[in-house]
């Protein structure tokens, strides 16, 4: 019986996704330094000096009454363990934040998340393991994708669990209190392991879906749970080469997902997961439509090379036509090159990302695409009304700069509102000294989907050294925050959030 | 012919072959075995073939996983190049779990710790010579 169930043992390494001979690499720990003190913006990548956090945030103006919840965030945090500095920013370990609303005031806490890997690398005292753009030297063996799961991506609130997020492997499980870590989790036991991304879709009844990746396997994994957090299918769909694909789209009857040309090619000189991907600009992104209600039925249609992080939305209409938006880059080398070099303390000008909309008929097999403002508006971190999930929507917050104006660093510095309805958008530019994190759109409890809301979002604010948060009113974003927030500390830059209300 | 150094006990388990005259000693360690239970089987694999499930092992043993280490060792080997392999059953139903993607849901390891962690581990990398005195240390991956 031992030898019988171990035969399919050996097969399994070939899905971590990784390959080659190992060699360590230099750390740039030094340079980061030392140019810190020139460009203070670094400061949104500096490893994070502490493991925990607390503190009541200095408010100024008034916070509105009906912003009563919390805020969960997350993100790459910890870069250096002893003189060793991590070479991706994707690499870092990730740290849970709370911004708690209550009673004109905001409480925060953060924690570092405790992963396996963390534990191992604080038990070890160094870098282990090789991650997403960094090797260690000595490194240990990457044994499964839990081994580097840093869950530094993003947070989930579903059934009743807080969950912070990385796109390759488990979830980890996080008490919604005290922010600590409870353990990867499995949704069931044929799902333990297995890749959930840091972008599920949940809709207006609770419904959730996600899908992951395994590049080594050549396979997507399509999700759907149900509100209670219970498996209700899973599914598989080939994909070869596989193509890193970070978030995706949800209608009321489809998924769709974009794999771009960036494919998944591990050859010897491969030392990490970002290294065994090569960008293909010649060839498509491959568009996968899958029928929620039947995942083996899918079909496959092709845009031009192309790489989007994140999408806005998608809906349709009643004639099989898919419409959705997203952030388009012509392709990533921002995360290639970009997010490295911030890493050494350089900086970096990256293809300009531009919204872009779609439309997919799913009947005649065919995907359009067109920008959606005018060129010199780059934007990311797209986010809508909760409630609208999958349905029209006719909001969209999304994080921007405008190539037409100086800037002191590569990151955006804005936040722009678009109302579909009377296409316009509306923008606040923050002041110089600080940079925003992704703002998310908080509705007033009691108002109807897209009514009345607000717009949260979080910025460091390199100038004065504090991490801080604003609130604006969704309909007037221009005006600037009606209630602001400061912490008695700064914090690196985050990536993804959610807002429970209480 | 595995005696259970742990425990102090001994004759755990004899699977089929009987100690030739010329016997070498291999005392095996494993380590990082989680709390909660289960149980730990282990493989002897004398071949490449063997090690790619085309022959059957030289012999098999099934220990409680009580401790977070547990070493074990035999006398019955005769001298020459083997591979072990080994999985901590946790739920006790005799099999390596895995998900849908075949990815192992239980801990695992392999004789040198030969991971497979960047390609799979093949022979080439688990195997060792038994000689008179021979010791493998294994790290339980999970």
């Amino acid at each position: 019986m031992l030898r019988r169930n171990l035969l399919r043992l050996p097969a399994f390494a070939a899905l971590l996704g990784l390959a080659g001979p190992l060699r360590a690499a230099v750390s740039g720990l030094d340079d980061f330094h030392q140019a810190l003190e020139k460009r203070r913006w670094l400061l949104a990548f500096r490893s994070v000096p502490e493991f925990a956090y607390e503190a009541d945030a200095r408010i100024r103006g008034r916070l509105p009454e009906g912003l009563r919840g919390s805020l969960f965030r997350n993100g790459p945090a910890r870069y250096e363990i002893g003189d060793f500095r991590y070479q991706h920013w994707f690499d870092g370990d990730g740290m849970v934040q709370a911004f708690r609303f209550a009673d004109g005031g905001i409480r925060h806490q953060a924690r570092i998340i405790e992963t396996n890997k963390f534990r191992a690398e604080q038990q070890a005292g160094r870098a282990l393991y090789a991650g997403f753009g960094t090797l260690p030297p000595d490194p240990r063996p990457v044994t499964s994708p839990d081994t580097t799961n840093t869950g530094n991506i993003s947070m989930l609130a579903h059934g009743g669990s807080l969950y912070a997020l990385w796109e390759a492997g488990s979830p980890w499980r996080i008490d919604p209190e005290s922010l600590d870590t409870l353990g990867a989790h499995a949704f069931s036991p044929e799902t333990r392991g297995a890749p959930f991304s840091a972008h599920p879709r949940i809709e207006p009844d609770g419904t959730l879906w996600n899908f992951g990746y395994s590049s080594g396997a050549g396979m997507l994994v399509l999700w759907h749970l149900d509100a209670a957090g219970r498996v209700r299918r899973t599914g598989l769909v080939p994909c070869t080469p596989m193509g890193m694909p970070h978030d995706f789209v949800v209608t009321e009857r489809h998924l769709v997902l974009l794999i771009p040309p960036f494919h998944y090619e591990p050859d010897e000189a491969t030392r990490t997961f970002m290294q065994a991907h090569r960008w293909h600009p010649e060839r498509p992104t491959r568009v996968l439509v899958v029928d929620k209600a039947d995942f083996s039925q899918y079909q496959w249609l092709e845009l031009p090379a192309q790489w989007v992080f994140h999408f806005g939305n998608g809906w349709e209409d009643g004639n099989g036509v898919i419409h959705f938006d997203g952030a388009r880059n012509v392709d990533p080398l921002e995360m290639i090159e970009g997010f490295a070099r911030v890493m050494d303390g350089e900086s970096y000008t990256g293809s300009p990302t531009r919204h872009h909309r779609y439309t997919l008929d799913t009947r005649a097999g065919t995907v359009r695409e067109e920008p959606m403002f005018e060129a010199d508006m780059e934007s990311e971190f797209p986010v809508i009304d909760p409630r609208v999930s999958g349905r029209r929507n006719h909001r969209l917050v999304m994080l921007s700069r405008s190539a037409a104006e100086p800037h002191e660093h590569p990151m955006l510095d804005s936040v722009t509102v678009y109302d579909a309805d009377r296409d316009r958008a509306t923008r606040f530019r923050y002041p110089a000294g600080v940079v925003p994190e992704e703002h998310l759109f908080v509705p007033a409890p009691g108002s109807a989907p897209e009514g009345n809301g607000w717009v949260v979002g979080t910025a460091l604010n390199y100038a004065t050294e504090r991490t801080e948060l604003h609130v604006f009113d969704v309909e007037a974003v221009d005006a600037g925050p009606v209630a602001s927030a400061e912490l008695p500390y700064a914090l690196p830059l985050g990536l993804h959030g959610k807002y429970v209300a209480a | 012919m595995f005696r259970h150094i742990a425990a102090g006990t001994l004759a755990i388990g004899c699977l089929g072959i009987s100690g030739p005259a010329l016997a070498a000693e291999l005392t095996i360690r494993i380590h990082d075995i989680p709390s909660g239970g289960g149980q730990i089987m282990i493989a002897v694999l004398g071949s490449e073939a063997a090690f790619d499930g085309k022959e059957p092992a030289i012999a098999s043993l099934i220990l409680p996983a009580t401790a977070s280490e547990i070493t074990v060792s035999t006398s019955a080997l005769p001298p020459g190049s083997y591979a072990l392999r080994v999985m901590h059953d946790r739920n006790g139903d005799g099999e390596m779990n895995s998900n849908l993607l075949g990815m192992p849901t239980e801990p695992w390891g392999f004789s040198n710790d030969a991971s497979g962690s960047f390609g799979p581990p093949g022979w080439q990398a688990a195997r060792f010579d038994l000689t008179d005195q021979t010791s493998q240390n294994i790290r339980l991956n999970h």
